[in-house]
């Protein structure tokens, strides 16, 4: 049943013939077939998969409830699917579901030296494509770019044999990201500083996390950008001292966004930063702020938020 | 606090049945723990499905007729899985048990001589730091390493202070825990904060990376370490009674207690670099045994070893039914469960 929706597939997209051969991080992934049991884990990397058509060839998912809601779109893409684990899978759980592939990063459902890595679940039939962006947990990589989300569509194209498919998604999101990014003024670009979480000391995106990109590709320029780390924590007087002008709020979890910007405000020692003086908040949603389709819109969002005056 | 370490004297012919009855009755407790172990778990695997895969495994008699993700499940995530909890739960009883005995102190334990800070040590600066440099080994190797340089500090810092006694070792080894334990949160803070998610794992143990390919290096250094230790059951009981008495029944009181740290340290290092720091099994299993068959070292290092196996394997199967689809850290089992049912043990004792 599953291998003639896959044969019916192949037939329809003049995919490469498998196999077909990724790079995953500092892996080289061959797969012999398309995966036709996949799991991936969080939100954003669900959408990915969803954006490409590939809800029927998925099994489950993992990572989502655990720290954040569904919104409406997503929660009606994967309804009929079952949520295996709230927070990062176990071997267990995983191999309970036969699948053969999982969709996940570092720190996206895997960590370093954890209990479920490539290595782990190759001995479970379970082949393993990573979240460029978290490829820094494992190795040397280049700054976050908005090719990164590029290269995790394509590569998931190659896998899933649609790679046409995978093509035309990435050709409008360029299109769509020069349309949005049309009238930026990058003369001199705005600071910014992404707070994700934390009082004592903020979470916040370094080099290697995509809002850099995101940033940057609206013409600002995060104020972190010379953190060799991807999501990190830093201290708050280089916040006060680079003085931000706009401050981008990740949306997620136990703690609003309102919340958030009511704790920056309330504090006597932000009161002369330059965003918190003239208010100047944008807001995202976790799955705006981590790889995947939604980069556009939050670039879209960024671009509005820097124009304001 | 000492205990006697003289046993109720019974006819040789009785004691020695009496033993085996115990070996084969511990034997078969363990057994049926693991068993228990494999047969439960996240995932709902019918009884019939599990006992059919071992079968299968062990005979080759058996005709599957499960899913190959089933068989992964039992035969390589789960069985291995309660393989390294015995093993790891023997290591740190027996440790605990001979560690008790040359230090005089109730409450040693494999942890308390930086040999575990630094196992964790070595394991997070693979992790956050050098990268896997040795491939999947490197972790284990590193924390291994980490344990033993640990445990080679404890000897040195002694030997500069001139501590012989076995106080001023332990508080030598409490001081260089520290040391290292500053160093690796040094460690964590320098590294990224989304590797904390690992570094707790490491803090509070687990016994989730379990595979069949690892389990033979737990079980190489554990057999020959233990079974030196149980040999020097006779040295250990002299040690019980105090420094100068097993001086004067001829035991290089200072040596000895050395060795005994070293074999402890070897033990403790491995078990650590596979599961993390794991508490309260070496502190506590061996308090049980002597609460159950009195002092003599000869009956308490292997029934804490023993002990330990069973119980780890049952606190683990725990642990991974309790928040199921997620494991429970074990050393939150360990020490809930295991210190209620100490203290529940010790009322009912008195």
């Amino acid at each position: 049943m599953k291998y003639a929706l896959a044969a019916l597939l192949l037939m329809a997209t003049p995919a490469l013939a498998f196999p077909v051969t990724v790079k995953s991080c500092d892996r080289q992934v061959t797969f012999d077939k398309a995966p036709t049991r996949a799991i991936a884990n969080d939100v954003n990397l669900i959408e990915m998969m969803l954006a490409l058509g590939l809800r029927d060839q998925m099994v489950g998912y993992t990572g989502v409830s655990g720290w954040k809601t569904l919104d409406e779109g997503l929660r009606s893409g994967i309804a009929e699917l079952p949520e295996l684990s709230a927070k990062y899978p176990t071997r267990e759980v995983l191999a309970g579901a036969e699948p053969d592939f999982f969709f996940a990063g570092w720190n996206y459902g895997m960590t370093v030296g954890g209990e479920v890595t490539p290595e782990t679940l190759a001995p479970l039939g379970i082949q393993v494509y990573e979240l460029t962006e978290s490829c820094i947990f494992v190795g040397p990589k280049s700054k976050s770019s908005m090719e990164d989300m590029y290269a995790d569509i394509l590569n998931l194209g190659t896998i899933f044999g649609v790679d046409d498919r995978a093509q035309a998604l990435v050709a409008g999101y360029k299109a769509r990201l020069s349309e949005v990014t049309a009238g930026v003024d990058r003369e001199v670009p705005l600071r910014v500083f992404v707070y994700d979480s934390g009082e004592e000391t903020p979470f916040t995106a370094g080099a290697y996390a995509i809002p850099t990109a995101l940033i940057e590709a609206a013409g600002g320029v995060n104020i972190m950008d010379d953190l060799e780390k991807s999501w990190a924590t830093v201290a708050w007087e280089p916040v006060v001292e680079r003085n931000p002008e706009v401050i981008v709020i990740v949306n997620y979890g136990d703690v609003t966004a309102d919340q958030k910007i009511a704790f920056l405000e309330a504090n006597p020692a932000f009161a002369n930063v330059d965003a918190v003086k003239n208010d100047r908040y944008v807001v995202l949603e976790y799955v705006e702020a981590t790889p995947g389709p939604r980069n556009i819109a939050a670039v879209e969002k960024l671009v509005a938020g820097f124009q304001g005056d | 606090m000492t205990e006697t370490p003289l046993a109720t004297p019974l006819h040789p012919a009785l004691r020695l049945t009496r033993a085996a009855g115990f070996a084969l009755g511990g034997a078969g407790a363990l057994f049926l723990a693991i068993l228990l172990a494999v047969s439960i778990g996240a995932v709902a695997v019918p009884l019939s499905t599990v006992w059919g895969i071992l079968a299968h495994q062990i005979t080759g008699l058996v005709t599957p007729d499960w899913t190959p993700g089933r068989e992964a499940i039992v035969w390589d995530i789960r069985f291995p899985r309660a393989l390294l909890a015995a093993l790891v739960g023997a290591g740190l009883g027996i440790t605990g048990a001979a560690l008790q005995a040359v230090t005089r102190n109730p409450l040693a334990d494999p942890h308390l001589l930086g040999i575990s800070s630094g196992g964790a040590f070595g394991a997070i600066a693979a992790l956050l730091h050098t990268g896997l440099f040795l491939g999947l080994l490197t972790v284990p190797l590193m924390a291994f390493g980490g344990a033993l340089a640990a445990t080679l500090m404890v000897l040195a810092a002694a030997r500069l202070t001139g501590a012989t006694s076995a106080d001023r070792l332990v508080l030598a080894g409490v001081a260089i825990s520290f040391i290292i334990m500053a160093g690796a949160n040094i460690l964590i803070f320098l590294g990224d904060p989304k590797a904390t998610h690992t570094v707790v794992f490491w803090m509070l143990g687990g016994l989730g990376l379990a595979q069949w390919g690892h389990l033979i290096y737990p079980l190489a250094v554990l057999l020959p370490a233990g079974l030196w230790l149980w040999s020097q059951s006779a040295a250990l009981n002299a040690m019980s009674l105090g420094d100068e008495t097993a001086a004067s029944l001829g035991i290089p009181v200072a040596r000895f207690r050395l060795s005994v740290f070293v074999a402890g340290a070897l033990i403790t290092g491995v078990m650590v670099a596979f599961s993390g720091i794991i508490g309260f099994v070496g502190l506590m299993m061996p308090h049980l045994v002597r609460l159950i068959a009195g002092g003599d070292n000869l009956r308490v290092l292997p029934l804490s070893a023993l002990f330990g196996a069973i119980f780890l394997t049952l606190a683990d199967t725990l642990a991974r039914v309790v928040m199921a689809p997620e494991d429970m850290p074990i050393g939150v089992v360990t020490g809930l469960i295991g210190g209620v049912f100490f203290l529940w043990l010790m009322a009912r004792r008195t």
